[in-house]
């Protein structure tokens, strides 16, 4: 067996043990490349920035515990912005894994940054079942899809929900998600209420939501953790998604090797069995 | 940190490492992790589904506010359960014939109004120039990309003639995105493993 | 009946939900009535949720029960739906505990076990991705090689040590991806996809609507 053709087949556990190495390399040796601003990530910011202060705005935990290296940090960094602002902050998930639990924890971490109080700055609804019937169903009433907070509070208690009825009264919706109920946010709530959204989706998803850029269905996207990235600069706040891009420098090179070394193989190899006439 | 910080540190380290294990190969140690996440996944369900829906959207507003006739869906939801029998299951059709006509009546609605038709005109629209050079050329791209991949997944009539360039085109269009899919998903993916590092590494390691 | 009673069932609810789409949701009748549909439909569809878990248990109850391999592993995972589950339908009136609140038992199981154990889960697919790279990721043919270079540039891009590679080269390339590439190649075909897809999704809504589509109801 020739060289190319034992490094074609070699244990894939020592691909494994690579990646381990250059995910782990970075933490040691920082390297800070900087990171540049796409347009779509810059609008987005620009349209939050410009809401009016104290503006009623949705901040949506559509994402499952799975990803959350890289959308907790789009979700914390829209908080931040959100808090800076004064905005009056809704959230809630159409999640039925950890969708609630996310958004408690992460807004009652970052309300406390900023001194706001629950109830009165920021109110988590929480979760229902079904995202089709809940998002249509809040363009009616609020109260009626969630008569109660993800606690159990009655939203007549809630003061910050005294001045919203349904989407006539949210001024702008945020929307971080890893699957297709961000297709629903476009289709029925942007499509049929008209309430400018923005999205940050994993990167998985994220060439999807070009269509919807371009066709202004969203006023901006964040895509992946380069996306969060992105929004934590836009915001002043250099935080875990900022951090996570030197190590996605080099395994992303390490990856790009990989092609490379693993297309060196296969031509050399295709070379040798043509030559020997298999 | 307090102790149980230190615990629920190393608890959660445990368990990281152990399902991480299996890229080694199969053990004991992943097998019981792995089921105990099955477990906790599916208990996790109970709680919500029991305080948000069962409480919040059916009993309180029955016994509370007086909204006597939800005992209808939710006699339509104890029918999901006939499932279990053999004899009795053809009653679960009629909870999901009720949601399924009531899903579809709402995408039959939305589906054209939210994804059709902006889709649709924002391809189409573009053409009327303005923007100079650079916006014409992308607005033919465009135009060209959307046709063609809508031809090439048109499967009611052979692949050949003019259906057959055009289709050869969209497969070459869809090439360049599936590629660009392809290096997004890679960022997606070593993020997460970035984000399990970044608690072994900074809380784990950082706590010895 | 059988079958007769879902289709009458199946019509009456996309009807209803279709003409409350041209109507005024708030002043109509007709809107109050989607509304309450709506409604009923977060109840059911909450219940299908539970028969799923109801589902889980007795496989795994049964396959505890006739000792099949692996039963001792499904012993935990009975022990885990109950750790989870009966501590979380209790009133937190009871004890700070129970329920669903911060610093219950529910929450804090999904802090430290459930939410770390998923994420850790789904960072294992950044190995198979590497390996899937080395492996399958082949020149093969023009419309493979098209792929592979589009694949090598956005990944370049979207990390700034490749971005700053990018650079060094004349023409401004990370402008061209995210014009041409992303908003321009990709994006038709996105949108070339999400037209097809919709207009798929619509036309099946109709023929679930007019009884047509019953494959849904299974056999029997």
């Amino acid at each position: 067996m020739g060289f190319w053709e034992r490094i074609e087949q070699f244990d894939h556990r020592w691909i494994y043990l690579l990646v381990g190495l250059a995910v782990i390399i970075p933490f040691i040796f920082p390297a800070s490349f900087p990171v540049s601003i796409t347009p779509e990530a810059q609008s987005l910011y620009d349209t939050v920035e410009a809401l009016p202060d104290s503006s009623v705005v949705m901040l949506v935990f559509d994402y499952y515990p799975s990803t959350m290296a890289e959308t907790e940090p789009m979700a914390i960094a829209a908080a931040r912005h959100f808090f800076s602002k004064d905005c009056r902050v809704i959230t809630l998930s159409n999640i039925p894994l950890g969708g609630p639990s996310m958004a408690e924890t992460v807004t009652r971490r970052i309300a406390n940054e900023y001194g706001k109080k629950y109830g009165t700055d920021f109110v988590n609804l929480g979760y229902k079942y079904g995202y089709v019937s809940v998002l249509k169903g809040m363009g009616q009433s609020i109260e009626d899809i969630f008569p109660t907070d993800n606690s159990g509070t009655p939203l007549s208690q809630l003061p910050l929900m005294d001045s919203v009825k349904n989407y006539d009264d949210v001024k702008f919706i945020f929307e971080v998600a890893d699957n297709a109920t961000a297709d629903y946010w476009i289709s029925i709530v942007n499509a049929g209420y008209g309430v400018p959204m923005g999205v940050g989706m994993t990167a998985v998803m994220a060439p999807k939501f070009y269509s919807f850029f371009g066709s202004k269905q969203i006023v901006g996207l964040l895509g992946g953790m380069k996306g969060a990235a992105e929004y934590e600069i836009l915001i002043g706040h250099k935080d875990a998604a900022f951090r996570g891009m030197d190590v996605q420098s080099l395994v992303h090179l390490l990856i790009i090797g990989f092609v490379v070394l693993g297309n060196i193989g296969f031509f050399v190899s295709r070379k040798h069995r043509r030559r020997i006439g298999k | 940190m307090s102790g149980i910080e230190i615990f629920q540190t190393w608890l959660v380290a445990f368990f990281t490492l152990a399902l991480f294990s299996f890229l080694y190969k199969d053990n004991p140690v992943y097998k019981l992790a792995e089921h105990i996440f099955a477990g906790l996944t599916t208990g996790y369900q109970v709680g919500l589904i029991w305080d948000t829906v069962v409480l919040q959207k059916l009993w309180d507003p029955m016994i509370y506010d007086g909204k006597w006739w939800l005992f209808v869906p939710g006699i339509l939801g104890i029918m999901m359960f006939s499932r279990f029998t053999s004899k009795y299951s053809w009653l679960s059709r009629i909870p999901l014939a009720f949601v399924m006509g009531t899903t579809g009546g709402i995408f039959l609605t939305t589906q054209l109004h939210g994804l059709v038709l902006p889709a649709m005109k924002s391809t189409m629209l573009p053409l009327g120039g303005g923007g100079g050079f650079a916006a014409a050329l992308l607005a033919v791209v465009v135009v060209v990309g959307v046709i063609s991949t809508l031809i090439y997944f048109y499967f009611s009539k052979e692949h050949t003639g003019a259906l057959g360039v055009t289709a050869k085109i969209g497969i070459w269009f869809i090439m360049i995105s599936f590629g660009a899919h392809f290096g997004y998903t890679v960022m997606g993916r070593v993020s997460l493993l970035i984000g399990r590092m970044q608690f072994l590494i900074n809380d784990w390691i950082g706590s010895f | 009946m059988k079958t007769t009673a879902p289709v009458v069932i199946a019509f009456l609810g996309g009807f209803i939900m279709v003409v409350s789409f041209f109507f005024n949701e708030e002043t109509t009748f007709v809107g109050g009535l989607s509304q309450e549909l709506l409604n009923w439909m977060i109840i059911i569809g909450g219940f299908t949720l539970l028969l799923g878990v109801v589902s889980i248990t007795r496989v795994n109850w049964a396959a505890v029960s006739n000792k099949k391999e692996g039963w001792i592993y499904k012993i935990f995972t009975l022990l885990s739906i109950l750790v989870m589950s009966i501590p979380s339908v209790l009133p937190n009136s009871w004890s700070p505990l129970l329920g669903r609140d911060v610093g219950s038992i529910y929450d804090w199981l999904f802090n430290y076990l459930q939410a770390p154990m998923m994420a850790t889960m789904f960072a294992t697919l950044a190995f198979y991705i590497a390996s899937a790279a080395y492996r399958a990721f082949r020149a093969r043919n023009a419309e493979a090689t098209l792929l592979l270079i589009t694949a090598t540039l956005v990944m370049l891009w979207r990390v700034p040590m490749g971005e700053s590679f990018l650079n060094l080269f004349p023409g401004d390339i990370p402008y061209f991806l995210n014009t041409y590439i992303m908003n321009g190649a990709n994006l038709a075909v996105q949108r070339g996809i999400i037209i097809g897809a919709a207009l798929g999704a619509a036309s099946m809504s109709l023929r679930i609507i007019l009884g047509i589509e019953r494959t849904y109801m299974g056999r029997g």
